[in-house]
C-alpha cells in the first residue's frame, strides 16, 4: 500500500506536515465554535455547520460581488456568522430553555433549522460550487529551501495566522475577561451563575456570538483551502468537527485545538502515503470517533466521568 | 408558557388541514395519473418512521436508521442478485445482518449518554456509505447497484403494495401488542426518567440495546423493500438528509403512540407530491420548498408541540373503572417472593445478620468528601431513622446503597451479600426499593401504571409471551394489575389510579412513589423526606403507615427533616453531620447526644 520511495523523501514529509497542518487549522476552528457553545449550554448544535456554509456564501458575496479586499471579506463573514448564530440562540434554543423540556429537542430544533438553512442557499446560490476571485491572494507560493523544497500557499499562511489568533484571542477571552468568567460560571451552573447576579440569558447571546464568528472565520478558511464553496459543504466539515469534538472531549476548548490538527494531520498523509488514500480519507474521521468512543468515551483530554447511563 | 400552548394547539390544526388539502391534491392527481409509485413509498416511509419511532419512545435520538437502511436494501440487492435467493428469503437474512450490526454499534454507544449516541450514529450513517463506495465488486461502489454493475434487478420491481401493506399490518399488531406489555413499560419508564427505571429493576442498558435492534431491524426492512422498489440502488440514497427525513416522521407525526410516525410519514411523503403538482419545479424555490417546510415543521413542533402531531390521551383508553374484586390485598405474582400480608408480623430470625452493612465506606466528589469512612449494620425489622443537617451526605449515602453510586473505599453488603458495585437494576432486584427527595414519577404514566412498572422485575413475560398472545402473558398482567391496585388501596391512592401522575398533588405523589418501591417486594425500603410536602394529617397518616410496614417485616430507613416523625417511627437512629457518622442509637439517647445537638444548634 504504502510507497517506499516517498517514506524517504524529506522535502516530501514536511510538505505534507504543511499542508495537514493547514487543514487541521481550519477543523480546530471550525470545532471551537462546536466545543464552546457544547460546553457552555451542553447542546450539540447541528446547524453550526449551516452558519459556517452561509458565511462562506456571505464572504463569496463580499469579494466577488462587492469586489472588496479579503480582509474585509473574513470581518464581514465573521460578523454575519456571529449574527446568524444569535438568532438561532433565539428562534431555535432558547424557547426549549426551560423546565420539563426534553434533553433531546434542541439537537432536533437545531437540524430543523439547518435543513432550512441548506435548503435557502440551494434556492439562493443553486447547488453549483462558487469560487473566490483570484486576485484575493497572490497565487505564486512561497518557497522554503527552493523551488524544489516545501510549497507554502499564502492562503495557508493566512490560515495557520488567522487561526492562531483566533486561538489567542479565544483564550483569552475565556480565561482573562470577565465576560470569560461569565461564561465559564454559566457552564459550570446555569442556576447557580443566576443567582449570582449573571445574566445566564445574556451570556448564552454572547457565547453563540462568538461561536457563530468561529463559525464565519472557518467558512472563509476552507474557502481558502479548497475554494469551493457550494450549499453541501456545511454536512462534509459537520461530521469532521463532530469527530474533532469527540477526540479532544466535547466541550473542551484545547482538546478541539488538538484534536484538529491531529485530524488534518492524519488526513492529509493518508492521502500521501497510501494507494487510494483519497477514497480513505473520508472514513478516517469516523474511525477515530468510534475508536475514541471505545476506548476513552471522554475524549484524549477529557477526564469527568462521561458514563452517566 | 399558556401562549405556547394556543400556537401548539392552532399548529395542530395547521399540519392536519396541510395533510388533508395534499391528500385532497394527492387524490385528485392520482385519479389523472394512477400509479402506485408514491403510495409504495408511502408505505415504506410508514415502516422507517416506526423504526425511529421505537428509539424515540425510548429516549433514544439515533441517526442510524438511514445507515440500517442501507445496509437492508445492499444486502438483499447482493442476495437477490448475486446469490440468486428469492426477495422472501432474502428479507429475513438482511432483517437479521441489520440486527447484528445494530447490536454491535448499539452495545459500545448506548452506556453513553445521548449526545454520543446521537453523534455516533450520524458517523455510523457515513461510514455506510464509505464502505458502500470502496467496495466496488461487492456492491457496484460509487455507480451503485443496478444493472451495469451486475446487479440485474432493475427490471424486476419486485416490490409489491400488498407486501408493504401486509408487512405494515405486522409491525402494527406488534408495536399494538408491545405497548401494552412489560417491555414496552419498561421502554416508556426508561424514556420519562431512566434512574428511575433503574432502580426499579429495569436493566437500561438491555432495554436501550433492545430498542435500537428493533430500530435497525425494521429500517433493514424497509430498505429492501425500497431497493426492490427502485430496482437500483446508490450510495446517494442513504445520505444524512435521509436520516433526517426519518427522524422528521417520528418528530412530527408523534413520539408517544405509534400511529404519530405513520402519519408523520403520511404527511412528508404526500405534501411534496402535491406541491410539485401545483408549483411544477422550474422555480428553484419552490423545489426547495418541501424541505423548508419539512425544517420548518420539524422546529415548530419540537418547540409548540412536544411530543408531535398525534398524542391521543394516554389515560382516556385506560379510564375504566375498577372492580372491587380486582383489587389483591395479599396476591403475589411470583411465588418466591414474600406475599404482602396485611397485619402480620414476620419478625427477624434469632440469629440475624444485619440486612443491610456497611463498612468503611467513602465517596468524595472532586475534593469534597460527600460521604466518610461510614459504617453501620440495620438489622432486620426495624425502623432507622437518618437524620443530619442539610449536605450531611444522608441522600449520597441511599445513593450509594441503591448503586446509583459506587463508593470510592468500602463494602456494602445486604443480607451478608456484596453488592457494592452492582449496577441499581440488580440491587432493586435484590430487595432493595426506594423513593426519591424530588419526586421520580414516570410523569406521563398513570398512577397504576407507575406501580406496575414497580413490577417489572417479577412479572415473568417477554416478547414472545406478549407478541405470541400465550396465556401466561395475560395471566401475569392481570396479577402485576390487581397487586399494584391492592397497593394503591392501602396508600388510600385507589381514586388516582387512571390519572397521570403529573397531575397528583406533591403529598400523593410522594405516597405513589412509595407504592411504586413496594411493588418491588423489597426486604428494604430507603424512603428519602417522604414527608416533605405533606401536611400534619397526611404525615401523621404516613408514620401510621411507616409503623404497619414494620409489623409486616420490612425494614425501612427513612430520611426526614420532621424530627416528630423520625422520633415516632424509628427503632434507631443514624446521625450524619459532614459526611461523617457522628451518633447511632435509640432515639432518646440521640436527643442527648451533645455531638447531634451542637450539630444541629451550634456550640453554645
Amino acid at each position: 500500500m504504502v510507497d517506499a520511495s516517498l517514506l524517504t523523501n524529506p522535502v516530501y514529509l514536511l510538505q505534507n506536515l504543511v499542508d495537514g497542518l493547514a487543514r487541521g487549522a481550519v477543523y480546530a476552528v471550525f470545532a471551537l465554535g462546536f466545543t464552546l457553545i457544547f460546553g457552555v449550554l451542553d447542546i450539540v448544535n447541528l446547524a453550526h455547520a449551516s452558519t459556517f456554509m452561509w458565511c462562506a456564501f456571505a464572504g463569496w458575496v463580499v469579494m466577488s460581488l462587492l469586489n472588496m479586499p479579503l480582509i474585509v471579506g473574513l470581518l464581514a463573514s465573521m460578523l454575519f456568522g456571529g449574527l446568524v448564530a444569535v438568532v438561532l440562540e433565539f428562534v431555535a434554543f432558547r424557547p426549549l430553555r426551560q423546565e420539563g423540556a426534553e434533553r433531546l429537542s434542541p439537537m432536533i430544533s437545531s437540524i430543523g433549522v439547518s435543513i432550512i438553512m441548506v435548503s435557502l442557499a440551494e434556492a439562493a446560490f443553486s447547488a453549483q460550487t462558487k469560487k473566490f476571485p483570484s486576485g484575493v491572494l497572490d497565487p505564486k507560493p512561497l518557497y522554503i529551501g527552493g523551488t524544489d523544497g516545501v510549497r507554502v500557499s499564502w492562503g495557508q499562511l493566512l490560515i495557520v495566522v488567522v487561526s492562531i489568533v483566533l486561538m489567542v484571542a479565544l483564550g483569552y477571552l475565556i480565561r482573562r475577561t470577565r465576560t470569560g468568567m461569565a461564561i465559564r460560571a454559566v457552564a459550570y451552573s446555569q442556576r447557580a451563575a443566576r443567582l449570582l447576579g449573571i445574566n445566564v440569558n445574556r451570556v448564552v447571546v454572547i457565547t453563540f456570538f462568538v461561536g457563530g464568528v468561529l463559525a464565519g472565520a472557518a467558512g472563509i478558511l476552507i474557502g481558502l483551502l479548497t475554494n469551493n464553496i457550494s450549499p453541501s459543504m456545511g454536512s462534509d466539515i459537520e461530521l469532521r468537527g463532530l469527530a474533532v469534538v469527540i477526540l479532544g472531549g466535547l466541550g473542551n476548548i484545547e482538546g478541539a485545538v488538538v484534536g484538529g490538527l491531529l485530524l488534518g494531520l492524519v488526513e492529509t498523509f493518508t492521502i500521501a502515503y497510501f494507494d487510494q488514500g483519497s477514497d480513505y480519507k473520508d472514513a478516517i474521521a469516523f474511525i477515530i470517533l468510534f475508536l475514541i468512543l471505545l476506548i476513552r468515551p471522554n475524549g484524549l483530554f477529557g477526564r469527568q466521568e462521561a458514563n452517566r447511563a | 408558557m399558556r401562549t405556547k400552548r394556543t400556537v401548539g394547539v392552532y399548529l395542530r390544526y395547521i399540519l392536519y388541514g396541510l395533510l388533508a388539502v395534499s391528500l385532497a391534491a394527492y387524490a385528485i392527481y392520482f385519479t389523472q395519473n394512477p400509479n402506485v409509485n408514491d403510495l409504495n413509498r408511502f408505505l415504506i416511509n410508514a415502516i422507517l418512521g416506526l423504526s425511529i419511532f421505537v428509539t424515540l419512545n425510548t429516549g433514544l435520538l439515533s441517526l442510524a436508521n438511514a445507515g440500517f437502511m442501507a445496509i437492508g436494501a445492499y444486502s438483499s440487492a447482493i442476495l437477490v442478485a448475486k446469490v440468486g435467493l428469492p426477495l422472501f428469503l432474502s428479507l429475513p437474512l438482511a432483517m437479521l445482518i441489520c440486527g447484528i450490526v445494530g447490536l454491535l454499534i448499539g452495545l459500545p454507544v448506548l452506556r453513553l449518554t445521548d449526545v454520543y449516541l446521537a453523534i455516533s450514529t450520524l458517523g455510523f450513517g457515513e461510514i455506510v456509505r464509505v464502505i458502500i463506495v470502496t467496495t466496488p465488486d461487492l456492491t457496484g461502489g460509487a455507480t451503485g447497484a443496478n444493472l451495469s454493475t451486475g446487479f440485474p434487478f432493475e427490471r424486476m420491481r419486485q416490490t409489491e403494495t400488498w407486501m408493504l401493506v401486509l408487512f405494515l399490518a405486522f409491525l402494527i399488531y406488534l408495536f399494538y401488542w408491545l405497548d401494552r406489555s412489560k417491555t414496552g413499560r419498561a421502554l416508556r419508564a426508561i424514556r420519562q426518567n431512566s434512574g428511575a427505571a433503574a432502580t426499579m429493576g429495569i436493566n437500561v442498558v438491555y432495554y436501550r440495546n433492545l430498542a435500537f435492534v428493533m430500530s435497525a431491524v425494521i429500517a433493514g426492512a424497509a430498505g429492501v423493500f425500497y431497493a426492490h422498489q427502485i430496482g437500483s440502488i446508490d450510495n446517494n440514497d442513504f445520505r444524512f438528509s435521509k436520516a433526517v427525513d426519518i427522524l422528521s416522521y417520528g418528530v412530527l407525526g408523534g413520539t408517544t403512540h405509534w400511529f404519530g410516525p405513520i402519519l408523520g410519514a403520511g404527511l412528508l411523503t404526500v405534501l411534496p407530491v402535491s406541491l410539485r403538482e401545483v408549483f411544477g419545479t422550474s422555480v428553484a424555490f419552490f423545489t426547495q420548498l418541501p424541505v423548508i417546510i419539512n425544517g420548518l415543521a420539524l422546529l415548530l413542533v419540537v418547540i409548540f408541540l412536544p411530543g408531535g402531531l398525534f398524542q391521543p390521551s394516554r389515560y382516556r383508553h385506560k379510564e375504566m373503572p375498577i372492580n372491587e374484586a380486582e383489587i389483591a390485598d395479599d396476591v403475589a405474582v411470583s411465588k418466591e417472593s414474600p406475599p404482602l400480608v396485611e397485619g402480620e408480623a414476620v419478625g427477624p430470625p434469632a440469629d440475624a445478620l444485619p440486612l443491610l452493612e456497611l463498612h468503611d465506606v467513602t465517596r468524595t466528589f472532586g475534593g469534597i468528601t460527600a460521604v466518610d469512612n461510614i459504617s453501620f449494620g440495620i438489622p432486620q425489622g426495624i425502623i432507622c431513622g437518618l437524620i443530619g443537617p442539610n449536605g450531611s451526605g444522608k441522600t449520597t449515602l441511599l445513593n450509594l446503597i441503591t448503586g446509583i453510586y459506587h463508593p470510592n473505599r468500602g463494602r456494602i453488603l445486604l443480607s451478608g451479600r456484596d453488592i457494592t458495585g452492582l449496577p441499581p437494576h440488580l440491587i432493586a432486584k435484590l430487595g432493595i426499593g426506594r423513593t426519591y427527595q424530588n419526586i421520580r414519577l414516570f410523569n406521563d404514566m398513570t398512577v397504576l401504571e407507575n406501580v406496575v412498572v414497580g413490577h417489572h422485575a417479577r412479572i415473568k413475560t417477554n416478547l414472545f409471551t406478549t407478541w405470541l398472545r400465550l396465556p401466561q402473558e395475560r395471566r401475569q398482567e392481570a396479577l402485576a394489575r390487581q397487586e399494584a391496585l391492592g397497593l394503591l388501596k392501602r396508600l388510600g391512592l385507589l381514586g388516582f389510579a387512571s390519572q397521570p401522575a403529573s397531575k397528583l398533588s406533591y403529598g400523593d405523589q410522594r405516597r405513589v412513589e412509595i407504592a411504586r418501591a413496594l411493588a418491588l417486594h423489597p426486604a428494604l425500603l430507603l424512603l428519602d423526606e417522604p414527608a416533605a410536602g405533606m401536611n400534619d394529617v397526611e404525615t401523621a397518616l404516613l408514620a401510621e403507615f411507616i409503623l404497619t410496614l414494620k409489623r409486616q417485616g420490612y425494614t425501612v430507613v427513612v430520611i426526614e427533616h420532621h424530627i416528630d416523625l423520625i422520633m415516632q417511627v424509628s427503632n434507631e437512629i443514624i446521625v450524619l453531620n459532614f459526611g461523617k457518622k457522628i451518633a447511632q442509637d435509640v432515639p432518646v439517647e440521640v436527643q442527648q447526644n451533645a455531638q447531634v445537638v451542637e450539630a444541629y444548634f451550634g456550640q453554645e
